[in-house]
């Protein structure tokens, strides 16, 4: 009995049980059947509701003008940090005991941290997908051509997907620091703050702040889905809008005789040209003989205009009293909104948001690279389940 | 004041000024005198930071004394820094601005901090001194906490309830050494020491447990609170490895943990499992992590349908776990271990929150598991009802060290005679402190033990 208790001690001594690879099928598994038991799916229709909501907002401003695009990628940029970060939240710390408990029954941790990932990929596929879906349902006017596949909307669906899938693993790592889903859903908000408020697109930051920009999912996100919006060649209207909103406002114009002379001969602007070319005709003293007496009002103005007496008093100065809006018109409004527009649009131009190959691709790395360092600081963190106090 | 003797002041003293400087010197005096009334060296008194925890060790408050210290430290360093930044010459006003606002929001941050966890410390303390709470009013001041220091260190008619070097003279005195000699088959236990290094500092947690468990018997563990049950059944099973040789069937459970951790099967206090997982995808993926990967899915499934009869889990199969009543959990629980047939099988409080027949149903069902040649160890806070079940009993004390002691290992009838009482729980009562309700005799047991266990 005892020869047949040693061999049977032996043998199962010696049995070797599932690895790393194996185990995660398993945990995947438990994930899935969570996802439908454990309300895990309530996340898909969270995403709708937040991304048309979203969608109302930025509809009629996004790929229309600089502003518009700007403040609509930052707003996705929040739904993904936003979906993101509470898919997986709650998912360690929620199960930490039983998770001590598998551990000392032969669970891997990395084998477990993969599941996870895996899992949480799936979900942020799916969140992406309804994001963009639903945005585009709302009215947001998505531009047809891509930069680095021939669809837009794909590669935005890449960009948004890494930005979800890195708040994802961040909040993943904070999961497995928390103790208790208390001390998770307390660090969240902070984590979401500063994710926001560092992204060093929306909020001007002290110079001494900035190189913590670097450290946010959203700086990069921010930045690939401006580029990707092509935010640089947009239009720039709050100016132009301004000067609309101003139109009834009186000006109290300092002029000067040779800004007058300057204006009547510039055929730059449309009304002067139009003016200009405007024929009259000329009766000269009571003579009968109208050869040919037309003349536009251009030559009669330049002739007015190079008078040496009136040269001698370019300097003059005289007091206008116009409105914002009369001014524009003497101007051109249609051509001082493009010129304003075009000139603030290159005043605002930032490289980071330019739309290259070169940008996207290196900011989709650095957001590569927050999934698997979070993924690692995850694993790392949780080796250490079994030091936790009793 | 110089930039230097600002900097002293405030690390030695946590002043800026003289009026300060002088109330710190009357603090660090009552102090001192505190410290070693509590039979901590006075110096400590001296260290910032330091000072913090060994203070709190004396109003038996150590784990927020971790707190309170640290906050105290970060709290000087900010102070120091204050004081760098307002001689700091090259900055430009800007930037001194700036570094000033940051400070200023981690010193309130740590300043709330540090208040509250120095509240739950000096209400230790008072409790430790005997004193009413209204003392707390002058401790919360800073110009007045010097007043309540000085009194409770120089005044004779302050003395603590219980001092540290007590604790640390029964130590030495208390040490038995001994060893267990190693089976082939069955656990041997020669547990020399389980310690834990907290904040810098060493706790003997277990110390001199010899044993040697049989096949096949059913083990009762018992044990007042904190006397380290839990403990001894991680030491023993490799989970915390504690300076100690735990032989299992021959095979080292430290050196071969890793192949060893299938043939033990622990089932904690709570349930921990997935309570929106069904009974039989729990058992299902239990049986898949536990069970060597050359069974089949089929062998699995008789194994899981096996395990789920014996437990009478069958009926529930499909049922969520959190749809399961008190009695099922536990079942369930125990069944998750007993799927890989573990030989040595550890229970903690399997009867926790289960009634009377229930409780005595399930340790029937570990009887049964015992004599298949397993050895089960149990442990459960009401012993006496099922007692009759059980083969052995392990009674760990509590010292006058408060290190957990073995005070005995042997069968029901001999711990009876041993103990001179009839009932387990008459056994707990005599070791426990008499501060949790006890006779408080864990040291005459122990010595008493270690005599009749090596002459």
């Amino acid at each position: 009995m005892a020869e047949l208790n040693k061999t049977e001690n032996a043998r199962r001594f010696h049995a070797r049980h599932r690895g790393r690879g194996a185990q995660v099928w398993i945990y995947l598994g438990k994930l899935l059947r969570m996802f439908v038991y454990q309300s895990d799916w309530k996340v898909l229709p969270m995403a709708a509701l937040i991304a048309g909501l979203v969608g109302m907002v930025i509809r009629k401003k996004m790929f229309l003008n600089m502003e518009g695009t700007l403040m609509g990628a930052f707003a996705l940029v929040c739904v993904c940090i936003w979906n993101g970060c509470f898919n997986s939240i709650q998912v360690i710390c929620r199960e930490r005991d039983v998770i001590k408990r598998e551990h000392r029954s032969g669970m891997h941790i990395s084998s477990y941290i993969l599941a996870h990932m895996i899992y949480q990929f799936l979900l942020c596929v799916l969140q992406t997908g309804v994001t963009l879906y639903v945005t585009k349902l709302t009215g947001v006017q998505y531009p047809s051509e891509g930069l680095i596949t021939p669809w837009l909307m794909v590669d935005l669906a890449i960009s948004m997907l890494l930005i979800s899938y890195a708040s994802d693993m961040l909040s993943l790592w904070v999961s497995t620091l928390a103790k208790t889903t208390t001390t998770a859903m307390t660090i969240m908000p902070f984590v979401l703050i500063f994710q926001l408020v560092f992204s060093g697109g929306m909020l001007t930051l002290p110079a001494w702040t900035q190189p913590l920009t670097q450290f946010t999912i959203s700086n990069p996100g921010l930045k690939v889905i401006a580029a990707q919006a092509d935010t640089n060649k947009r239009p720039f209207v709050t100016i132009s809008d301004m000067l609309n909103k101003m139109g009834d406002n009186e000006l109290n114009v300092e002029i000067t005789m040779g800004q007058v002379m300057d204006l009547l001969t510039d055929d730059e602007i449309p009304t002067i040209a139009k003016l200009r070319q405007s024929v009259i005709s000329l009766r000269l003293g009571d003579t009968q003989e109208t050869p040919d007496d037309s003349v536009t009002v251009g030559e009669l103005l330049d002739q007015i205009v190079e008078d040496p007496t009136l040269q001698a008093h370019r300097g003059n100065s005289y007091t206008l009293n116009i409105t914002v809006g009369k001014l524009m018109d003497v101007v051109g409004r249609e051509r001082l909104k493009g010129f304003l527009e075009e000139k603030a649009a290159q005043a605002s131009y930032k490289a980071d948001y330019a739309l290259t190959e070169e940008n996207v691709i290196s900011y989709w790395m650095h957001l590569i690279l927050f999934i698997f360092a979070f993924a690692a600081l995850a694993t790392v963190t949780l080796e250490f389940i079994d030091k936790d106090k009793r | 004041m110089s930039v230097a003797l600002k900097m002293i002041g405030i690390a030695l003293l946590d002043a800026t000024d003289v009026l300060g400087a002088l109330l710190g010197v009357l603090y660090l005096a009552g102090l001192w005198k505190l410290l070693e009334k509590s039979g901590v060296k006075g110096w400590w008194a001296l260290i910032p930071g330091a000072r913090d925890y060994q203070l709190a060790r004396c109003a038996g408050r150590e784990p927020e004394g971790r707190v309170f210290s640290v906050s105290g430290v970060v709290m000087l360093v900010i102070e120091l820094l204050f004081v760098l930044l307002g001689n700091s010459k090259a900055a430009t006003i800007e930037e001194i601005a700036n570094q000033v606002l940051v400070l200023t929001v981690l010193l309130i941050a740590v300043l709330f901090v540090r208040w509250i966890y120095m509240l739950r410390v000096f209400a230790g303390l008072l409790n430790v001194y005997n004193l009413r709470k209204r003392w707390l009013w002058l401790v919360l001041a800073s110009y007045t906490r010097w007043l309540p220091m000085l009194l409770w260190g120089f005044g004779k008619k302050y003395q603590p309830e219980w001092k540290l070097e007590d604790i640390k003279a029964e130590l030495a005195r208390l040490a038995t050494h001994g060893s267990a000699t190693v089976m082939d088959e069955g656990l041997t236990v020669n547990l020399e020491e389980r310690s834990a290094t907290e904040f810098f500092q060493k706790k003997v947690l277990l110390r001199d447990i010899h044993m040697t468990i049989p096949q096949g018997r059913m083990v009762l563990l018992l044990g007042g609170s904190g006397a380290g049950k839990t403990t001894y059944l991680n030491a023993i099973n490799g989970y915390e490895k504690a300076k100690a040789e735990v032989m299992l069937n021959g095979s080292n459970m430290y050196t071969q943990y890793k192949k060893m951790q299938y043939e033990v099967g622990f089932v904690p206090q709570s349930e921990m499992m997935r309570g929106k997982d069904t009974v039989l995808n729990t058992l299902l993926d239990a049986a898949k992590l536990r069970l060597p990967r050359d069974v089949g899915a089929r062998q699995r499934r008789e194994r899981v349908d096996e395990v789920m009869e014996i437990f009478g889990l069958k009926p529930v199969r499909h049922n969520l776990v959190d749809k399961l009543s008190g009695g099922q959990k536990k079942r369930l629980s125990i069944s998750m271990e007993f799927i890989s047939n573990p030989s040595l099988f550890i229970l903690d409080e399997p009867d926790s929150g289960l009634d009377g027949v229930m409780a005595r149903e399930l340790f029937v069902q570990l009887r049964k598991i015992a004599d298949t040649g397993k050895i089960v160890i149990v442990i459960t806070h009401t012993p006496d009802r099922v007692i009759d079940l059980f083969d052995d009993v392990i009674v760990l004390a509590k010292d006058s060290s408060r290190t957990g002691r073995l005070a005995f290992y042997g069968s029901i009838e001999q711990a009876r005679e041993f103990f001179q009482r009839d009932r387990m729980e008459q056994i707990v009562k005599s070791v426990n402190r008499k501060e949790e309700g006890g006779d408080g005799l864990a040291d005459e047991f122990v010595m008493k033990y270690a005599e009749v266990q090596y002459g």
